[in-house]
């Protein structure tokens, strides 16, 4: 069927009041930031296009470190809770005695709000904390240890992957189960192990759901703030942390180059994450 | 060539018994039928002859050795499943070259094994394909050559034409048997359809409730049924109870049943003085000059073509009958004959 303008005016009109909004309050919001990072928007001053703030920005070694750390953060609570979420998504794929009770278990995570999780996590590795009490206890450690706010982000590693892998379970298992017994029982007929299995069989037929994982947690746990100020390191800020500073300092334009960075590290690094996964699947074939 | 000899096999799950005391054993290059009905058990044993189910109790052996507790990754059979079970994200060469790369085998070898597949199934041109770009027959061919491609000890079939039409199946299970045939593999199918396995098999299981009934060839089974539920199962059968009254000349029984007094020829003697008795439809001749004659009322008819199904009632015992042809309304008395050695006789009544 050709379509005239009117056919597409009245497309257009349907789509409107759904996706127009949808589009409007993003495509506004993509558009502050963008132009508030090159100098326009200013609050206390002329506004006109400047790529000052981007020049200061890409000068300041606070700045790289943030990317890095914050990359550091998405990347790996994907990795993580994606790798955490496979064996249980397998191990759950035909119920069994008490399979949805271990699965609702498992799920509970997301009903506990991340800042709740942070708190009771602290309370947990803190220098009065069970860990340090049961180090001690068993004669371990001679003396409590710090293990809150670690150098290398460990704390928060840990709680985006106890906080997202319930969400990788949920779509993983979804994938896994609708992988059919008789391509799973045909495939160890030819004389697939379980790795062969998984890695010919399991994780091709769920890449969708593995790329929606990866891709979701990532640019989740890339933005993170809340996890980051409660449980990690004092000699780090991810990149909300650093946005949030300038923002609260009035620095809006710089605030906006990291908010507009934040926005396109989530978007290549999503592609890069999905391209990754799929290469791996499924870039060699049956070999 | 492998044989598989199953012995004393028990199967349980939970409560309910799935196999009890099957043995069979299966010679090498021999193409063997499990048939029954559905929950009977020959699932289960084909499940547990390819090394998906491991028995409760008994043995496998293939090509003289203990495979029971052997997984089926490291057994070397090659299943056939209903669904065909395609790697639905592999196309048709990767498909069939799956098990060869498990197996370690070199490039150059496993080229040369697919192209032969290929060449016998007629896939040729659909290597590329992804197999929801075949159709049924060819789904189906492709997950026969990734089995024969294995070249494995023991092939097997588990319903494997279920899912296709009347015409291609027959098709199908010409290709199958020749293919078994040529290579002389040896190949157990499981089925519920008699006519499928009669025109199949070497020899035929008939399984009923974890039980096996009988196992011969499909000709001993259609003309010499053990037991009535063989008889019933294969073909269409007419079963009454007899009591036998005497031998009235080597093996020429004299019975006594609804239908009156019958004689029926058996070189082995019944196993009981009450047992059941069977003939096939066919075996009666309408107006016939034998001397054994039943008179009995046409009830309905059914006209099939070649031949005219025919519903007889005589005081309350109804059978049937199949005649070329026939000039008899319902409601009239109709007379035939039915030879000695068409009645066989069965296992005592229960």
């Amino acid at each position: 069927m050709q379509m005239t303008a009117k056919a597409w005016a009245k497309v257009a009109l349907l789509l409107a009041p759904g996706l127009g909004l949808i589009l409007a309050l993003i495509g506004t919001v993509i558009y502050m930031a963008v132009t508030q990072s090159f100098g326009y928007y200013n609050l206390s001053g002329e506004s006109v296009f400047s790529l000052e703030h981007w020049a200061e920005m890409l000068d300041r070694r606070l700045y790289f470190r943030s990317v890095q750390y914050s990359l550091y953060i998405g990347v790996l609570s994907a990795v993580f809770s994606v790798a955490l979420a496979y064996p249980l998504a397998i191990w759950l794929r035909k119920p069994f005695a008490g399979s949805m009770l271990i699965g609702t278990l498992l799920k509970a995570p997301l009903l506990v709000p991340g800042l709740v999780a942070a708190f009771l996590f602290i309370n947990v590795i803190a220098y009065h904390g069970i860990v340090n009490q049961l180090m001690e206890a068993l004669g371990i450690w001679d003396g409590p240890r710090r293990l809150q706010n670690d150098r290398y982000g460990i704390a928060v590693l840990i709680l985006q992957t106890w906080k997202n892998m319930p969400f990788a379970l949920l779509l993983l298992t979804g994938a896994v189960q609708g992988i059919s017994d008789d391509v799973l029982d045909a495939a160890r007929d030819m004389g697939a192990g379980s790795f062969t299995r998984f890695r010919k069989i399991i994780a091709p037929l769920s890449l969708s759901a593995m790329q929606a994982a990866l891709v979701i947690i990532f640019i989740g746990a890339l933005a993170d703030f809340s996890f980051q100020v409660i449980a990690g390191p004092t000699n780090r800020q991810s990149m909300s942390q650093l946005m949030i500073y300038f923002q609260g300092h009035g620095r809006w334009h710089d605030a906006a180059v990291v908010g507009v960075t934040l926005m396109v590290l989530a978007l290549i690094g999503s592609a890069v994450l999905a391209v990754l996964a799929r290469l791996l699947v499924r870039g060699e074939r049956v070999r | 060539m492998s044989g598989v000899f199953i012995r004393n096999v028990h199967m349980r799950f939970g409560r309910f018994v799935a196999l009890e005391d099957v043995s069979l054993s299966v010679a090498p290059g021999e193409f063997v039928t499990l048939l029954g009905p559905s929950g009977c058990g020959k699932t289960t044993l084909l499940k547990i002859i390819s090394g998906f189910t491991v028995p409760t109790s008994g043995h496998i052996e293939i090509g003289g050795e203990d495979v029971t507790q052997v997984p089926p990754e490291k057994r070397d059979t090659a299943l056939c499943f209903q669904s065909y079970a395609l790697f639905p994200h592999l196309s048709v060469n990767d498909n069939l070259e799956f098990g060869l790369l498990n197996k370690g085998m070199a490039r150059g070898e496993r080229g040369q094994r697919i192209d032969e597949v290929a060449a016998q199934l007629a896939l040729e041109l659909q290597l590329a394909k992804l197999p929801n770009q075949l159709s049924g027959g060819q789904q189906q061919r492709v997950s026969l050559g990734r089995a024969l491609a294995m070249r494995p000890k023991v092939l097997l079939f588990d319903e494997p034409l279920s899912n296709l039409d009347a015409k291609l199946r027959d098709q199908v299970r010409i290709e199958i048997r020749r293919i078994q045939k040529s290579h002389a593999l040896t190949a157990i199918y499981v089925t519920h359809d008699q006519a499928e396995a009669l025109a199949m098999s070497d020899r035929v299981v008939v399984m009923n409730a974890g039980r096996v009934e009988q196992v011969a060839t499909p000709e001993e089974l259609y003309h010499a049924p053990r037991t009535s539920f063989v008889a019933d199962f294969i073909g269409n059968a007419n079963v009454i109870d007899a009591a036998v009254l005497g031998e009235d000349k080597p093996g020429l029984w004299r019975l006594q049943t609804e239908l009156g007094q019958l004689q029926a020829r058996s070189a082995a003697p019944p196993r009981a003085k009450e047992i059941r008795i069977c003939w096939r439809p066919e075996a009666a001749e309408l107006d016939g000059t034998e001397a054994q004659s039943i008179e009995a009322r046409l009830t309905h008819r059914s006209f099939q073509g070649h031949y005219t199904d025919l519903f007889l009632d005589k005081e309350g015992c109804e059978f049937r009958i199949l005649v070329p042809q026939v000039h008899a309304d319902v409601g009239d008395l109709l007379r035939f004959t039915l030879a000695p050695e068409k009645i066989v006789l069965l296992e005592p009544v229960a």
